[in-house]
């Protein structure tokens, strides 16, 4: 009977697989009340980290472009006339290569008039007293990118005609500190709760080995390798792992889009900055395959710690006793 | 088929099971186990199934030195052998005929190839017709009777039983020793343990008869048709 070709072991093999994919699987279905609180349990847990990682994902999605870090705004003296403002806007582009763009004291006011609803109250000015100012942006690709901004502004600030510089856009660096932050508070919540994973699939797959013991021990003294006792229990990790990683992305759909509405107000705030995704297809595909095999490596744990009472000693090791 | 020299079992509770054993069980020979509980008839059939190594001495198996397989193999030692227990040893949540079976499945046979040959060892013992039936809708004499196709299904030069009778009435015991017999006259080695004399000396087969863990009488076949054993 041992006497099989390769082929048809291997085929014995593949026979043996499928068996224990889809009798793990009809087990599971069987034991549906204790498989359900199992999955709840797996699906929470992978959902939490999920759920952070696509808010960190949106997050980098949002208006985050870095030369925006790096954008001034130079105020002039209220003194300084257009022939200045012009002479040190060319020496910046010069120097620094970055661009600038003039805004002159009327067309300030004319935005300020425009964007504050004062434009009756214009009257009431009897000069403008707005100075000249160049807005400054550095060169695509300059890196550090605020480091660079640093040297513009200190060049502009040691200029005569400048009254004040200013770095735009300091807010969003720091909320990009907290985004990179957040990132890795994420993959550090992913790791914890993917060993929380494998815990609760070994003990799950503990309990049932437990339940088993009996048909365990047929199997053993009727001939059955350590691999094909381990072969249903890998299985059903695996399948607790799946469906764990499923109800995770089911739970995150749900929650995508009761925040939706929230996000869409939030978006007009930020001008569409941003944009609110999902993992995507081949987040959802990692996701799942992550799950199968967190949930495959609690099986395994679990099934080998049982297995070992079941080993005969080796012989060179009871010699050398 | 069986060769044991000088074997000793000692437990790691200081237990000596079996102490300085040797004997030689032929290719093609059937022979009863006997003694007292506790004399190791089945730390010596253990032993043979590989689920336990000894202490000392050697054993010999169909040809396998079993002190030099290694831990993995000991499954694979097993396939090798029918082993029957008293208790059936049967997985009481499938059907008979998954029971018998199991050897196969482990094997890696073929669905059809594990039906023929589950169905001729269920005729062979007579369950032909209670393959569908769960362990605990047949009597006891039909459940050791499954634990015997099971054995013998995968068609194994040796069957090992331990106590097959323990829980049968007289007739179905003997009609269990006729059938060991049976499969006897069909090459197949038999090592059966046994306390049931009466029973043993019927049959008229070797015996081998362990007190305290030492083989204290080892008794041919004619022997005890003469009425030694």
């Amino acid at each position: 009977m041992s006497m099989l070709t390769p082929k048809q072991k291997f085929r014995a093999w593949g026979r043996r697989q499928l068996y224990s994919l889809f009798s793990s699987l009809g087990s599971l279905v069987q034991h549906w009340t204790g498989t359900l609180m199992t999955v709840l349990v797996l699906g929470i847990a992978m959902a939490l980290p999920l759920g952070l990682a696509v808010v960190m994902k949106n997050l980098h999605g949002m208006d985050f472009r870095q030369e925006d870090w790096g954008s001034l705004s130079v105020f002039l003296q209220p003194a300084a006339d257009e022939t200045e403002a012009r002479a040190l806007a060319a020496a910046a582009e010069e120097r620094f290569r970055v661009s600038v763009v003039l805004i002159s004291p009327e067309q300030g006011m004319a935005e300020f008039l425009e964007r504050s609803g004062l434009r009756e109250a214009a009257d009431l000015f009897e000069t403008n007293p707005l100075p000249w100012v160049l807005l400054v942006t550095p060169p695509s690709g300059a890196t550090p990118v605020d480091q660079m901004a640093a040297a513009v502004a200190d060049w502009f600030g040691g200029q005569g005609a400048v009254e004040a510089v200013q770095l735009d856009h300091k807010w969003m660096q720091r909320l990009a500190g907290w985004v990179a932050l957040g990132d890795a508070f994420v993959r550090l919540l992913s790791a914890v709760l993917s060993i929380a994973v494998v815990l609760v699939v070994a003990n799950t797959i503990r309990l049932d080995v437990a339940n088993r013991a009996g048909e365990i021990k047929v199997l053993n003294m009727v001939g059955a390798p350590n691999g094909y006792i381990r072969q249903p229990f890998l299985y059903s990790g695996f399948w607790y792992g799946l469906m764990g990683a499923a109800l995770a992305l089911l739970l995150l759909a749900v929650a995508l889009a009761y925040l939706q509405s929230p996000v869409e107000r939030l978006q007009d705030a930020y001008g569409n900055a941003i944009r609110l995704q999902g993992p995507g297809v081949s987040g959802a595909a990692v996701v799942l395959v992550a799950g199968g095999l967190l949930g495959l490596a609690g099986a395994w744990w679990s099934v080998q710690r049982y297995l070992r009472q079941f080993r005969v000693e080796d012989p060179v090791r009871r010699k050398s006793s | 088929m069986i060769t044991f020299e000088h074997v000793s079992k000692r437990y790691a509770n200081g237990v000596s099971a079996l102490r300085d054993v040797s004997f030689d069980l032929g290719r093609g020979e059937m022979a009863f186990l006997t003694g007292h509980s506790g004399a190791g008839k089945s730390t010596l059939l253990r032993l043979v199934l590989l689920l336990e190594r000894a202490t000392a001495g050697r054993i010999r198996v169909n040809g396998h030195d079993l002190d030099r397989v290694p831990s993995r193999r000991a499954p694979r030692t097993r396939q090798a052998i029918g082993m029957i227990f008293q208790d059936h040893r049967l997985l009481p949540d499938k059907p008979v005929f998954d029971n018998v079976a199991l050897p196969l499945m482990i094997a890696g046979l073929g669905y059809r190839e594990i039906g023929r040959r589950v169905r001729a060892a269920l005729d062979q013992v007579g369950l032909l017709h209670r393959e569908d039936a769960l362990p605990d809708e047949i009597s006891g004499g039909e459940q050791q009777r499954v634990g015997i196709a099971r054995a013998i299904v995968s068609m194994p030069p040796l069957l090992l039983a331990d106590e097959p009778t323990g829980n049968l009435d007289p007739d179905l015991s003997q009609e269990l020793f006729n059938l060991f017999a049976q499969l006897n006259g069909q090459g197949t080695t038999v090592l059966i343990a046994s306390h049931d004399l009466a029973l043993i000396r019927s049959m008229g087969r070797r015996v081998l008869v362990l007190a305290d863990g030492r083989l204290v009488d080892d008794i041919a076949a004619e022997e005890v048709g003469r009425g030694k054993a």
